[in-house]
């Protein structure tokens, strides 16, 4: 019977599914690809825009039901991601996709930890995956990531050393471990621009960049070296951090540049001896501060020594899912990557000068 | 989201620059208007220019003046590169729309000031 069925049949049909993130139907979204339609046999591809798409398998089962409505019994739908091309990339990282600054405001609320475990979820989803810390004076990400050698220089490029699959650049990397970094501004900015130029990128779906506290230097020398996709914010649950935090929004929004969500990071305390739940730093600050600012909330991190742990042993809990900790960083991963989705339709520039 | 330009042309003729805006505006900034503005630290620290000069004729005082080059400074701004050789000023994007020289912009400046 199901000879009868065209291809418009199939896409008019594959019109209501709907994106919940973009808010748009996937024909329209141009998600559904290499569509064939055979006898009582339809394939086709559904390509997202982002690896780690939190709505994955929803889509994947609307799409087969809204074609197997139509009573064709052989529905082969093949999974694909490509995060999309900007039109305002930049010529220093021409392709890296997507650039998100990984924010706070206050420090010691876990940015480093929190920008650490997010690379490794993405990563794990299979996206390709950059981490740039630009805590040029505090740098930690070599010792989250576990990594020990130094970058190596080939043709005057920088390869960034690869751990778990990310690509990383630090500071931490060109300094024996009890020197420091005691420079003013321009310094800063040289190596800013060092860190994405001169930098053997490739091929990045997302490149997170730490940053350090504060609203000062770094902050300024990143957002005006390139176009950022967005930022997230990190913030602990009580009102002093979300202050802070706030500072670092104005920043943001002073640069142009989109706030992708708020993350509540050590969220609450689950005491391994009797399963009580303590509120150390309060809960659920950064949801209504989210809320009264109106972005996005991506989620919270509760507070655990095993994440410590994991994080000074160079082993982000990121890489075992079957945890707690591992499953509340793939979650807030999933929710950042479907926001960096939302950016890129609705905040993308594209500007000519002539 | 507030307007940003969709299109900048550096020579729109007569000693102007244009921009093109998200929201369909469109505004023209004589060369020297946009100068005199110039947003960086030792051109703010001297003030703008006095309007009139000794003679009463400013123009002959005046050197032939263009942007030889303009570059997007991260999301929010863009940088000219001046033909004297002047390029500290960042024009943010939101300083630039209130710049606008055009009788719909200023009268409504004039409103909001009153």
């Amino acid at each position: 019977m199901s000879s009868g069925i065209s291809p418009q049949d199939v896409v008019k049909a594959l019109r209501a599914v709907k994106d919940p993130d973009l808010g748009r139907d996937i024909v329209t979204l141009g998600f559904v690809k290499d569509l064939e339609v055979g006898d009582n046999r339809v394939s086709f591809t559904l390509e997202l825009t982002t690896p780690a798409c939190p709505v994955r398998d929803q889509l994947l089962a609307q799409a087969r039901a809204a074609v197997a409505a139509l009573g064709v019994s052989n529905v082969d739908v093949r999974m694909a991601a490509q995060a999309p091309q900007r039109p305002d990339g930049h010529s220093l990282i021409p392709r890296v996709k997507n650039t998100v600054a990984v924010a706070s405001g206050k420090g010691g609320v876990g940015k480093s930890t929190v920008a650490a475990n997010l690379a490794v979820a993405l990563q794990r989803a299979g996206a390709k995956v950059g981490l740039m810390d630009t805590d040029v004076y505090g740098p930690s990400v070599p010792v989250l990531m576990g990594g020990s050698d130094a970058p190596r220089v080939v043709e005057g490029k920088i390869e960034p050393p690869i751990e778990y699959g990310v690509k990383i650049i630090s500071m931490g990397y060109f300094l024996p471990k009890d020197e420091a970094v005691i420079w003013r501004g321009p310094m800063l900015h040289k190596t800013i621009h060092q860190f994405l130029g001169d930098v053997r990128w490739g091929e990045l779906d997302y490149l997170l960049m730490d940053l350090p506290p504060g609203t000062g230097d770094i902050q300024l020398s990143l957002s005006q070296t390139i176009p950022l996709t967005g930022a997230v914010i990190v913030s602990t649950p009580q009102d002093l951090a979300l202050t802070v935090a706030a500072k670092a929004i104005a920043m943001f929004q002073k640069l142009n540049v989109p706030i992708l969500g708020i993350i509540e990071n050590m969220s609450y305390y689950l005491c391994p001896q009797c399963g009580h739940r303590e509120e150390i730093f309060g809960h659920g600050g950064a949801r209504e501060a989210a809320q009264k600012f109106g972005f996005p909330f991506l989620g919270e991190v509760p507070l655990d020594p095993s994440i410590r742990v994991h994080s000074d042993n160079g082993k982000p809990v990121a890489l075992d899912d079957s945890t707690a900790y591992g499953k509340a960083f793939q979650t807030v991963a999933g929710a950042l990557a479907a926001q960096v989705s939302v950016a890129n339709f609705q905040t993308a520039q594209d500007i000519s000068i002539e | 989201m507030p307007p940003v330009p969709a299109k900048i042309k550096l020579a729109a003729g007569n000693n102007t620059l244009v921009i093109q805006w998200s929201d369909g505006h469109e505004s023209t900034y004589p060369y020297r208007y946009l100068r005199s503005r110039c947003p960086c630290a030792t051109c703010e620290e001297a003030g703008p220019p006095p309007e009139q000069a000794v003679g009463g004729l400013p123009i002959l005082g005046q050197k032939p003046l263009h942007p030889a080059r303009a570059e997007l400074v991260g999301r929010y701004a863009l940088q000219i590169f001046w033909s004297d050789g002047h390029s500290a000023g960042i024009y943010a994007f939101d300083r630039l729309r209130k710049l606008c020289p055009c009788t719909e912009c200023r009268a409504l400046r004039e409103t909001a000031a009153w």
